[in-house]
């Protein structure tokens, strides 16, 4: 462990050292854009960290202790359910297309729930809003059918296109919700307003309702509607979590790293702040890093 | 293998490092392709994929109504809506100027200036501008029809707010309660009613409060009456003598409070969930940069 933040602080000074040589670097030589310096430092850290913690997991037999995310636990207990009653499952994808972090991580996690329906031979709808996103599901959802070994159960309109429009397919998706009635309904991606209009359309119908986002205007709306939400980290940690992959959960360990650090590096710019307000000093870190 | 594993993680990682890189350096052929190229080229190709949607989407309306299976009507609607918007979109102008007025057909254009015997000619809407000229066939549907279903959706949100914070507002435990008690300040604080209740009311009303807890927790009459009488007299002693106007001590003012409840403690909850969410972003996007999450590719 010791040697771990050893290789931290190293690397950290390397960081540090690698940035001030580039920023004095004449200018007629120089791409590196100095007034980014600080953000530079922060990327390559964060690079640094989860590359070594991937390495560290590679080469551990011991596994990472994960907390438990109930609305990721209940995913399994929501197939469960549409499993017993027999009716459909619903996964909307967000609204936006590929180009959003949130609907690649969205896509990622209908994999892992494609597994779980084809595993429970539950039935799968995925009505969604761009075609790009279509193609991409359909994909991810095929490559999950074979891998449980039910080829014969995938059909590829059960991921299909409704419109690009977000009231058009907020008004689609609630129909869709009305007339099949699917016993759990599941929100993974980016939404905005049309969030709380699939949410309380599904908790009309009781649906079993799970949502993820990292839109942060959306969070509260699912939250008061939804059973399970996974709140920002939650929802990017979602495929890590259900994949049970040491290399991605070394992504997650990387993260809670970096949090820490942040933390610290709040705590430090407070006093600094405070420090400089008070006339103690004149130096005042987040002046100086030019944040 | 090779195709559809090992080239589509090598673009990413290419095309990913290549966009993170044009943030630090400073060069005007990666800065262009991060900011303009790169998103062409992904326009460009969701134009293309709109054509598998709308064939996709065809394809499910039809069995749906071939088969008549339930709300089959509405699948039918689907497609009307769908060629129609088609058809005015790709081979109709809709829009026939005579002057200033504007008609949807070359033949309502030309029998107007018949009937008005004006000596002007019919100048038809160019191509593509069509679609976005005001007064055309196009535009119409879009302002007539479109909107007021688009509106429609979105008016029912009021309707479902209502609803939900029906359910997010009852107090069945203590964080319901809270939720329910800044509801109720940040509701009161923001509306011109609540500068009129003064900073006593509030006061006492929370004597009262903590008064009702007691009589629930302790069940004793005689502490209840005390802390009653005690507090209310502490408060209005206090009030008397130091002069408080409507809106002093100004923690007790519901505009004040609600800007501190909505300044402070919204703020510091909203800016961790920030925090979180910029570093997931930043941690997902760099498991995708370096092959790690291949979950995308189906795997």
């Amino acid at each position: 462990m010791n040697n771990k933040f050893a290789v931290y602080a190293g690397g950290i000074v390397g960081i540090i050292l690698l940035t001030f040589l580039l920023s004095v670097i004449p200018d007629s030589f120089n791409f590196f854009r100095e007034e980014k310096s600080a953000m530079f430092v922060f990327t390559l850290i964060v690079i640094m960290i989860m590359l070594y913690e991937v390495k560290l997991a590679k080469s551990s037999s011991e596994p990472t202790f994960l907390r438990t995310i109930p609305g990721l636990k209940a995913v399994e207990e929501a197939v469960g359910r549409s499993t017993e009653m027999g009716r459909p499952i619903l996964y909307v994808p967000g609204i936006m297309d590929m180009n959003e972090v949130e609907t690649v991580a969205g896509v990622v996690v209908l994999g892992h729930v494609a597994n779980m329906t084809a595993q429970y031979e539950t039935e799968l709808d995925v009505p969604v809003a761009r075609a790009i996103v279509m193609q991409s599901a359909r994909q991810v959802t095929k490559e999950a059918y074979l891998t449980q070994g039910r080829p014969e159960m995938y059909n590829e309109d059960m991921v299909h296109y409704i419109t690009d429009d977000q009231f058009a397919y907020a008004a689609a998706v609630n129909g869709i919700m009305q007339r099949d009635e699917p016993a759990a309904c599941l929100y993974m991606g980016k939404f905005f307003a049309e969030s709380l209009l699939f949410a309380e359309t599904g908790n009309s119908i009781g649906a079993i309702q799970i949502a993820g986002t990292g839109s942060q205007t959306q969070i509260p709306f699912f939250v008061t509607a939804c059973d399970y939400t996974l709140m920002g980290e939650e929802f990017f940690a979602a495929s890590a979590y259900l994949s049970k992959e040491p290399e991605l959960i070394a992504g997650i360990t990387a993260q809670d790293i970096i949090k820490v650090i942040l933390v610290g590096f709040i705590l430090l710019s407070i006093v600094s702040r405070a420090f400089f307000d008070l006339g103690v000093t004149d130096f005042n870190l987040i002046t100086w890093l030019g944040l | 293998m090779l195709l559809k594993r090992y080239i589509p993680i090598a673009i990413v990682a290419f095309f990913g490092a290549l966009t993170l890189s044009a943030w630090f350096i400073d060069n005007e052929t990666i800065e262009t392709f991060a900011n303009d190229d790169a998103t062409q080229f992904f326009d460009i190709i969701a134009a293309f994929a709109v054509f598998l949607g709308a064939l996709n989407l065809l394809k499910l309306q039809f069995i749906k109504v071939l088969k008549q299976q339930s709300g089959w009507i509405y699948s039918a609607i689907a497609i009307a809506s769908f060629f129609f918007a088609f058809i005015i979109g790709f081979f109709i102008r809709g829009a026939y100027f005579v002057g200033e007025d504007v008609y949807f057909s070359q033949k309502a254009a030309e029998a107007a200036i018949l009937s008005s015997g004006s000596s002007e000619v019919v100048v038809p809407v160019d191509w593509g501008a069509h679609v976005q000229t005001d007064g055309s066939l196009f535009q119409w549907m879009f302002k007539y029809i479109f909107s007021p279903l688009s509106a429609t959706m979105f008016a029912l949100l009021a309707f479902f707010v209502a609803s939900a914070s029906f359910r997010a507002f009852r107090a069945r435990n203590f964080e319901a309660s809270l939720l329910l008690v800044a509801g109720i300040i940040i509701m009161l604080g923001r509306v011109p009613v609540g500068s009129l209740i003064s900073s006593w009311t509030i006061m006492y009303i929370l004597a009262f409060s903590i008064g009702i807890g007691i009589n629930i927790y302790l069940k004793n009459r005689n502490m209840v009456f005390g802390w009653i009488l005690g507090s209310c007299g502490l408060i209005t002693g206090f009030g008397m003598t130091m002069g408080w106007p409507i809106d002093q001590p100004a923690i007790f003012f519901l505009p004040a409070l609600q800007e501190w409840i909505y300044l402070v403690p919204n703020l510091a909850g909203s800016r961790a969930i920030l925090i979180g969410i910029g570093l997931g972003i930043v941690a997902t996007s760099l498991r995708y940069i370096f092959g790690l999450e291949k979950s995308y590719l189906g795997e």
